[in-house]
């Protein structure tokens, strides 16, 4: 791959002839900055151009307070019967028909970066106020999320803080906040993080809430990241960001989120975007908006460069077929795909990229597929339909159903002979018998199910 | 030949026409016959490794305990387990209360206790001991593992991660020629297709997803790429496995605990005879920085009963002597516990082996209580040297070659 400019890479993209705004471009924004796009946001997006549909995603749609409403509800209950898979639920109802998509998907985002399980914390309430303390700050401020997460219920359980006592420090929380989420290893060292524990001893949980202890509070001197004084557990969080490595370490990540799992996150590149980070004092929503906008997050380079999490995998399917779907089903089907909401496999989240695809999980990939779009199955109660949307559509013919599916999932971009084949089979498909008790609408129905099934399990599916 | 080993040649055949041989069928099924080219070598023939990764660090001291060193008290003023409740190794050490069934492998001359294994200049970052522990290097960082390099030394060698699809593919296995499948359950483990119209119509579709999983052969390695290789790899294992163990009855009752879950699974795969000879297994939660005894106790239990099932309902199928298994956690923990009842991360640790030709008992010293680094156990014992006596005495492929340099071979075979 030719090196990439920095320069040019993070300036905003404007369409030109070489690179038009068409409607790849608008299936690659919704895939990013969103959960895939239905139809009409296809449509919508390539009419209103690059600028209107990146504000549309940043500041989220109309009507997002009446939803919000209809949140609190939901997490009420979830709390009410400290009930897990009410939780998993709630928050995929929350991604599938929020109408700020962005802000749901950095908060997964921040769940990965923050990574904490409630198989540990054993806690409704405490992760539903983690969920909304990173949901807050999703496009907000880095700082403030930091020093907050510092004291949050949730947080203090999974990583002891709330165990740690003068004379006898738990290390849990202060190595965690240097590796996992603000340095990066290699930028501290072990005595860092033991005398960094000293600073965090102190603080408990009382009536759901961090309380300090003055008793428990180690109040001697401490040197971490070669800064002495009678630190505590904010001085902690302060001097940790203003290390060089820290913006550098978020803005990284974020890269591999937003932009590519396979190009290198060199420092020449992403050195432009920790700059502007660290002098925005840790805004994150200004970081989100300079990568969507940038002429790198529209290249080639960026396309298709991130294989998709079972999250996107499969709201990639329902919310283009504008299905109408059970949540806790789909939580369920998540668990078996690899990606537990609320229960990720260890503090340092989800490794993602190829590493959600092996045999298991591409099958269960595929098999669900097939359960989400066929009525073969009734744990889905039929709601994602692909015949009833190209009812809804007017497509009939063979030709109509094949580009339809190829254009709402790939915006056409698949080889010549994937649409060769998939013709090839609807036209066998006709010549098949049907089942005795079937209308010619059944069996026509039938056939767009199957069809939409093939489409999906395409290799090209699995990329974001 | 015995039917299974008929069934797949006859497979083989059948599907020999969709990619060309060696390159990306899954090994087991272009394999024809347990070739040998090591035979010469100790246990080089159809031997089998089962690795048994405990995740999170788990408490060596509290594992293998030194109970008659006073300092072990000191260090444990409420973690330390009473001395009449260890099993007795010998008059310095023995095991957690919970180790039962490891310690009646130890009575049948099954049980090796490997003490003391770490590696210079130790890393306390779960996530680095981990990559170094399955890289079987200290090098700054690694795309390959030690299993995945030994497995491009074998004729044509299969191996499975047995997981919850919730458990990535390890580091362990990368690197190996063709990718290493994960298998949760063989129920779960093949592709569904539309079943309306009959059996026509399955086949088709069935050929449709095969096809457009072809990589391209001018395509340049991307993302695609290896979507692709997965997929066709995949396809075709699916269809071979269900061809196995339908009915499969252990001869050994399993708890039912998903380490015992995974491990029945792989008696299953070993026992279908596709001539597999590394599995990759783990259990995590040894994490515990608080409130451990308990939970520490808790999974030892789960541990010990779910390789001693595996290992009697192996050995009840005949194929113990071709079994060796091996435990390993990315560190030991802090020797001075905490003020939460837990322990923070630590440096060395003690290993097990399981099988008929290991050297029964404690292999090396156990670490020194007093003699700290930076609050740490010293190791005496480097990981790579148990690693290097089982790639060369078990496995038959040259350690110098997998690990990169020649390591001293830990003294864990029967002499």
């Amino acid at each position: 791959m030719a090196e990439i400019d920095p320069h040019w890479a993070w300036e905003p993209y404007k369409p030109s002839s070489e690179s038009p705004w068409d409607l790849r471009k608008v299936g690659h924004l919704y895939r990013r900055a969103g959960f895939s796009a239905k139809w009409t946001e296809l449509e919508a997006g390539v009419k209103a151009g690059p600028d209107e549909t990146i504000d549309l995603l940043l500041k989220g749609g109309p009507g997002e307070e009446s939803f919000e409403s209809l949140r609190r509800s939901l997490a009420k209950s979830a709390i009410l019967s400290n009930d897990d898979q009410q939780l998993r639920a709630g928050w995929l109802y929350w991604m599938l028909y929020s109408r700020h998509p962005l802000r749901e998907k950095l908060t997964l985002f921040w769940h990965n970066h923050f990574a904490t399980s409630n198989s540990k914390v054993q806690n409704v309430s405490f992760m539903l106020g983690q969920y909304e303390l990173m949901q807050r700050y999703a496009l907000g401020s880095f700082r403030d999320l930091l020093d907050q997460m510092s004291k949050d219920p949730a947080m203090m359980v999974w990583l002891d803080t709330r165990e740690s006592k003068k004379g006898k420090p738990n290390e849990n929380y202060a190595r965690e906040v240097m590796e996992l989420f603000s340095l990066g290893i290699g930028h501290y060292t072990e005595k860092d993080i033991r005398e960094a524990a000293r600073a965090f001893t102190g603080w408990d949980i009382d009536d759901g809430k961090a309380v300090f202890d003055p008793n428990q509070h180690d109040d001697t001197e401490k040197t971490v990241l070669g800064r002495k004084g009678k630190w505590q557990g904010e001085d902690i969080i302060r001097i940790c960001l203003e290390q060089k490595s820290c913006p550098s370490f978020i803005a990284g990540k974020l890269f591999r989120f937003l932009i590519s799992e396979s190009i290198p996150a060199a420092p020449e590149l992403l050195e432009p975007l920790a700059d502007r980070f660290r002098k925005s004092d840790y805004d994150f929503g200004m970081l989100v908006e300079t990568m969507l906008r940038s002429n790198l997050f529209f290249s080639p380079a960026a396309y298709r460069t991130r294989i998709k999490s079972p999250v996107e995998f499969v709201l990639g399917i329902v919310r283009p077929l504008e299905g109408r779907i059970g949540t806790p089903a789909l939580a369920t089907s998540l668990q078996s795909l690899g990606q537990d909401l609320f229960h990720p496999p260890s503090v340092k989240g989800w490794d993602g990229g190829p590493a959600w695809l092996n045999g298991q999980t591409l099958l269960l990939r595929q098999n669900l597929a097939l359960a989400l779009t066929s009525t073969e199955e009734n744990r889905f109660s039929r709601g994602a339909d692909p015949a009833a949307l190209v009812e809804k559509l007017g497509k009939q013919s063979d030709q109509e159903l094949v580009d339809f599916f190829l254009r709402l999932f790939y915006q056409d971009d698949v080889p010549s002979e994937s649409r060769t084949r998939l013709l090839e089979y609807q036209k066998k498909a006709h010549g098949q018998a049907k089942p005795k008790h079937w209308t010619d609408k059944d069996a026509a129905d039938q056939r767009v199910r199957t069809l939409c099934h093939l489409v999906l399990t395409l290799p090209e599916f699995q990329l974001a | 030949m015995n039917a299974t080993r008929r069934e797949f040649l006859k497979y083989s055949v059948a599907t020999g026409g969709l990619v060309s041989w060696g390159m990306t069928v899954p090994t087991f099924l272009s394999r024809t016959a347990l070739a040998a080219p090591f035979a010469d070598k100790k246990g080089a023939k159809d031997t089998i490794l089962v690795v048994v990764q405990l995740t999170g660090g788990n408490d060596g001291l509290n594992t293998v305990v030194p109970f008659a060193d006073p300092e072990y008290a000191k260090l444990r003023p409420t973690l330390k387990l009473p001395k009449d409740q260890l099993k007795k190794v010998n008059d310095q050490i023995g095991l957690h209360p919970s180790l039962e069934g490891l310690a009646k492998l130890l009575q049948d001359q099954s049980l090796c206790i490997v003490q003391g294994v770490g590696y210079p200049n130790p890393d306390q970052s779960h996530f680095r001991s981990m990559d170094i522990w399955q890289a079987g290097s200290t090098a700054a960082s690694a795309s390959e593992g030690w299993l995945g390099r030994a497995l491009k030394q074998l004729p044509n060698p299969p191996a499975f991660h047995v997981a919850g699809p919730n458990q990535a593919s390890p580091l362990a296995l990368a690197g190996a020629p063709v990718r290493v499948p994960s298998i949760a359950a063989l129920e779960d483990f093949q592709l569904r297709t539309s079943s309306t119209s009959g059996g026509v119509e399955k086949k088709e579709q069935r050929a449709l997803m095969e096809g457009a999983a072809l990589p391209k052969a001018s395509k340049s390695p991307g993302l695609l790429d290896f979507v692709q290789r997965t997929a066709v790899n995949t396809y075709a294992s699916s269809q071979r496995l269900q061809e196995i163990g339908k009915n499969y009855q252990p001869k050994a009752p399993y708890p039912n605990v998903p380490l015992a879950n995974h491990l029945k699974l792989a008696a299953q795969l070993i026992d279908a005879d596709l001539g597999a000879r590394i599995f990759y297994v783990s259990i995590d939660g040894f994490d515990t920085h608080a409130n451990q005894l308990n939970s520490h106790s808790n999974l030892l239990r789960q541990l010990s009963d779910s390789m001693t099932a595996f290992y009697q309902d192996i050995s009840a199928r005949g194929h113990k002597d071709r079994l060796l298994m091996m435990t390993f956690s990315e560190f030991g923990r802090r020797p001075y516990e905490n003020g939460s009842q837990g322990t923070d991360h630590g440096a060395a640790a003690p290993m097990f082996l399981v099988g008929s030709k290991i050297k029964a008992g404690a292999v090396g010293r156990h670490p020194s209580l007093t003699d700290h680094n930076f609050g740490n156990l010293k190791h005496s014992m480097d990981f790579r040297q148990v690693y290097a006596a089982i790639l060369d005495k078990w496995l038959g492929v040259s350690s110098k070659e997998v690990l990169g340099q020649t390591f001293e071979h830990a003294a864990i075979w029967k002499s």
